[in-house]
């Protein structure tokens, strides 16, 4: 029994009988950031799903100690487990405000909504100054610090990314990098699924590489960044 | 002095139309639902109060009453049977609307005969005036509280919990549900929200007009009108909506005759359409 706050083992899923996904292990501590990397098509939002049980799947997949295979999602994000979904999904005709209230729609405990949407409006400023417009009028980059800022309103045990820097400028991507850190700090460990492999490996403490739905490699951050086999296959050159 | 006078009129019955078109327009840009049978809806209100009445309670008294039951009314018919079919294609949704229709509309014929109905309590007739311009009271009373029922359904959805969830589910349905939003439970409350405000509309429609199980035939088209006229995310406009139909059928009756006042709404509905498409729908 490990002491991982997510534990996956032996994980198989995919849609109807054909499995996306083979043999998956994959584990995320307290405080950690992992990254799980791959390209296109490689399987990381189908594991996704199969982790927020959105899509069936065998194998062990515990959170917090707890077997939460037969879990729905909406207990699974009861329990924590919050994502960020791909492409941001705010609702884009409510204010900010709106869209970080809705974060903590399931929340009854006033004091503490009040102190994360303190924290929130600290890690992002900016969410500050425009939380009376709405959400459809912020940059891209505005946009995912607002889908950022909704899940931290539910006060995640962890939080899960999805396509963070998907359409974001590389300046936009190292600020937002940073402020998963800052998050980090607060106690809130995070897995993110990530494309942009070497941004990811910036600030994770660990990563896995997913390929045709496997697990092809599982190592430390430093390990992976200076891979040769993975710095070919992702930038495309030899250095 | 006619002119205003109509002008008046137009404007007060307005926003009983207003009103009528607010429930229907409400589930209609957060459920994705033409409610075929909202004008059943407003018409099972107004038996209600009519029987009320006619066992001695002041209309004003039974309107909440009206709203309660149509509420639970509506909560019950979309949480089980229109949730089985919310999501699937548009014309599903239209056809079980429009047999809830007929299914009430007869069997109001049935129970309640094809007779008209009026609640015909004293303010009902009464009247006051203003200058030369005569103010019926009846209709006065039904603009008020019309234009009182828009604003708490705008604070409803702008200012509470239960109304960002509204908005939220009519803008991003995954979203919503990813944060803890339980959609089946949100359009059940949405779909008796629209029906109380039918029964509401029902209620006043029988102080200003007669009641009978085919009134629907009308009122649903012409809330289906005005509901894209004022747009479906503010009530506030629904009203709006519901008075520029008013005055337009008021000074059409006056000019041109009663027979084409539905000429007028509906050619006002194309002639919108046709200027300002982007505008007039912009739904969800």
């Amino acid at each position: 029994m490990s002491d991982a706050l997510l534990d996956i083992r032996g994980l198989t899923a995919g849609y109807g009988d054909v499995p996306v996904l083979t043999d998956i292990a994959l584990t995320v501590g307290a405080g950690e950031i992992v990254a799980l990397v791959g390209s296109n098509g490689a399987g990381k939002t189908t594991l996704l799903r199969a982790v927020s049980r959105i899509i069936k799947a065998s194998g062990s997949l515990r959170f917090l100690g707890e077997d939460v295979l037969p879990l729905t999602p909406e207990a699974l994000f009861a329990r924590g487990l919050v994502q960020v979904p791909e492409g941001r999904q705010l609702f884009g005709r409510m204010t900010v405000a709106e869209n970080l209230m809705m974060g903590a729609y399931r929340r009854r405990d006033r004091a503490g909504i009040d102190a994360s949407l303190a924290q929130t409006f600290d890690l992002f400023p900016v969410l500050a100054e425009r939380r009376a417009q709405t959400a459809g009028s912020l940059s891209g980059g505005e946009q995912q610090m607002c889908a950022i800022g909704r899940a931290l309103m539910a006060a995640p045990k962890l939080l899960m990314i999805d396509e963070m820097s998907l359409g974001l400028a590389p300046i936009v991507v190292d600020r937002l990098l940073d402020v998963l850190v800052a998050i980090r700090g607060q106690g809130v460990p995070i897995l993110m699924v990530e494309q942009d492999v070497f941004a990811a490996l910036a600030v994770a403490d660990r990563g896995y590489v997913l390929e045709h739905g496997r697990i092809v490699k599982a190592a430390t951050a430093e390990t992976l960044k200076s891979d040769p086999a993975l710095q070919k296959a992702y930038l495309g050159s030899d250095s | 002095m006619l002119l205003v006078q109509i002008l008046v009129n137009g404007v007060l019955l307005g926003g009983l139309y207003g009103l009528m078109a607010l429930g229907m327009a409400l589930v209609w840009g957060v459920l994705n639902i033409v409610n075929l049978a909202h004008g059943a809806f407003i018409m099972l209100g107004g038996y209600l109060v009519f029987f009320l009445f006619t066992a001695g309670l002041d209309p004003l008294v039974s309107l909440p009453i009206a709203m309660a039951v149509l509420f639970l009314f509506g909560y019950v018919i979309q949480r089980s049977l229109l949730n089985l079919i919310v999501r699937s294609a548009l014309l599903n949704t239209l056809l079980f609307t429009f047999g809830l229709d007929v299914v009430l509309t007869y069997l109001a014929q049935l129970l309640f005969s094809a007779d008209f109905r009026t609640i015909n309590p004293s303010y009902a007739g009464a009247n006051f005036s203003v200058g030369a311009v005569t103010v019926p009271v009846g209709r006065l009373i039904a603009f008020a509280i019309a234009v009182a029922l828009a604003l708490l359904l705008y604070l409803l959805l702008e200012r509470t919990r239960l109304g960002r969830a509204i908005r939220a589910t009519a803008q991003n349905l995954d979203a919503a549900r990813l944060y803890g939003v339980n959609p089946a439970q949100i359009y059940a409350i949405t779909f008796g929200i629209g029906a109380a405000l039918a029964g509401a509309a029902g209620t006043l429609y029988g102080i200003v007009a007669q009641i009978t199980p085919y009134i629907g035939v009308t009122l649903t088209p012409k809330s289906f009108v005005i509901a894209i006229i004022g747009g479906l995310d503010n009530p506030l406009r629904i009203v709006a909506g519901g008075i520029v139909i008013g005055v337009a059928e008021a000074v059409t009756s006056l000019y041109l005759g009663p027979t084409y006042t539905d000429v007028v709404s509906f050619g006002l509905l194309v002639l919108i359409l046709v200027l300002r498409p982007a505008q007039s729908l912009k739904i969800a």
